[in-house]
């Protein structure tokens, strides 16, 4: 075996025991999350939240700066996609109206008289 | 000999040379990414903010059950707690009135297992349709272009029904036009004002102690404070294991106070900060206990 075929497996071998020690020994931790990773189902009943906080104060531009929180996507694509959810996992039929209607307010929402965060 | 000592040492270059690449790719390139959190993973802040979301929430129907599973999500050692500080500390940063009330409400529905009237509430103002389950597509319903968005929710918030009587709503808030609910019953009168030393407790406190006509202590009730050139409020029942009809204010020492129970009541003023002296012979800073109730 020649020295450089040796040298790339001494590589290969130390690569190896890196990406061990980095993904599974002592991987990065994020113990510091934003709401944006939540998993599905928390994010879906953050958004579901936000609904029932909503049919309690009316307040559209607070519910924006909630939804806010979950990410980039416009606020009616986060509730579509948390309505998605609650569609495929059989959420209770009341729980399904408020999120279709935070999305359909959200329809009327003028971002020019909102702004988004504070 | 000469030769195999190289080898030797270029194999273990080898060796570093990939563990520092490993590394980099783990840790720098392609670390591990967590898009499945749970909430209790969340940055302190953002905690916060669900836990002001939960309590907001929970206004809609105020369902408690509901409310402990989601802050159970958040796995803090004791909800309640967690809560009553949150309150606390949203009314002491001026936060927004609406969340003080909300995290009011869900603080002393916590400590004190308050029930409202879930049947006074409204249910979902919703009057469109939601898509049968049969008729599931990709994109739901109300983001098509097609939808006029006419629907108006027609309900008002709800505000907290307590059974009993005649405690007053706790549904205050600094301000808040929901802070309409009139307190039941005759007006708060001052029943003894006293000086209270306590070594233990050396700052100088305007502490209230307010019960109802059976003798109860009574929570949520707003305190107008006032002195020369400002004026701030407080609330009962935020620090609970003092009891849920107490509540205290900081006196700066050399200011002259006055209070009042915003609902109604008597003005008690004159108040400033007092000194205490210990057996010792230290001297430190008492506080004025007013105890109130109602004929």
């Amino acid at each position: 075996m020649s020295r450089w075929t040796k040298f790339l497996i001494a590589v290969l071998l130390g690569a190896a025991a890196g990406l061990f020690y980095g993904w599974v020994v002592n991987p990065v931790e994020y113990v510091d999350i934003a709401p944006s990773s939540l998993r599905v189902d928390y994010k879906t009943d953050y958004v579901l939240m936000v609904a029932e906080a909503y049919q309690a104060d009316h307040n559209l531009g607070m519910a924006v700066r909630r939804l806010a929180r979950l990410g980039n996507s416009a606020p009616t694509d986060i509730v579509a996609n948390a309505l998605s959810y609650a569609l495929q996992h059989d959420y209770a039929s009341q729980e399904l109206s408020l999120l279709q209607s935070l999305g359909e307010n959200l329809l009327t929402w003028d971002p020019n008289q909102e702004v988004p965060f504070p | 000999m000469k030769q195999e000592r190289r080898g030797s040492w270029y194999l273990l270059t080898g060796v570093i040379l990939g563990l520092v690449m490993g590394l980099v790719y783990s840790w720098v390139i392609s670390p591990v990414r967590y898009v499945n959190a749970p909430p209790y993973a969340l940055r302190q802040d953002y905690q916060d903010e669900y836990r002001a979301l939960i309590a907001a929430a929970y206004l809609y129907k105020h369902d408690l059950a509901r409310a402990q599973q989601r802050l159970a999500n958040l796995k803090d050692d004791e909800s309640a707690q967690a809560i009553t500080m949150k309150a606390q500390q949203a009314l002491a940063e001026g936060y927004p009135d609406d969340e003080v009330r909300a995290l009011g409400i869900l603080a002393l529905a916590l400590t004190q297992g308050l029930t409202p009237k879930v049947g006074d509430i409204t249910s979902t103002a919703v009057s469109t349709p939601v898509p049968a389950f049969g008729d599931q597509t990709a994109t739901p319903l109300f983001i098509e272009p097609s939808v006029s968005p006419t629907v108006t929710p027609t309900t008002e918030a709800a505000p907290l029904i307590l059974n009993q009587t005649p405690q007053p709503s706790i549904a205050s808030g600094p301000s808040s036009a929901v802070n309409s609910t009139p307190t039941q019953g005759a007006a708060f009168t001052l029943q003894e004002r006293r000086l209270v030393c306590n070594p233990q407790q050396p700052e100088p406190l305007i502490q209230v102690q307010i019960n109802d006509a059976e003798g109860q202590p009574v929570s949520g009730i707003e305190f107008l404070v006032r002195w020369e050139g400002g004026e701030d409020q407080f609330y009962t029942g935020l620090k609970p294991e003092l009891g849920m009809g107490y509540g205290d204010f900081r006196m700066i020492p050399g200011g002259v106070y006055s209070i009042t129970p915003v609902n109604g009541g008597q003005v008690i003023e004159g108040l400033k900060a007092a000194e205490c002296t210990s057996e010792a012979g230290n001297v430190y800073w008492g506080s004025w206990l007013l105890s109130f109730e109602q004929p």
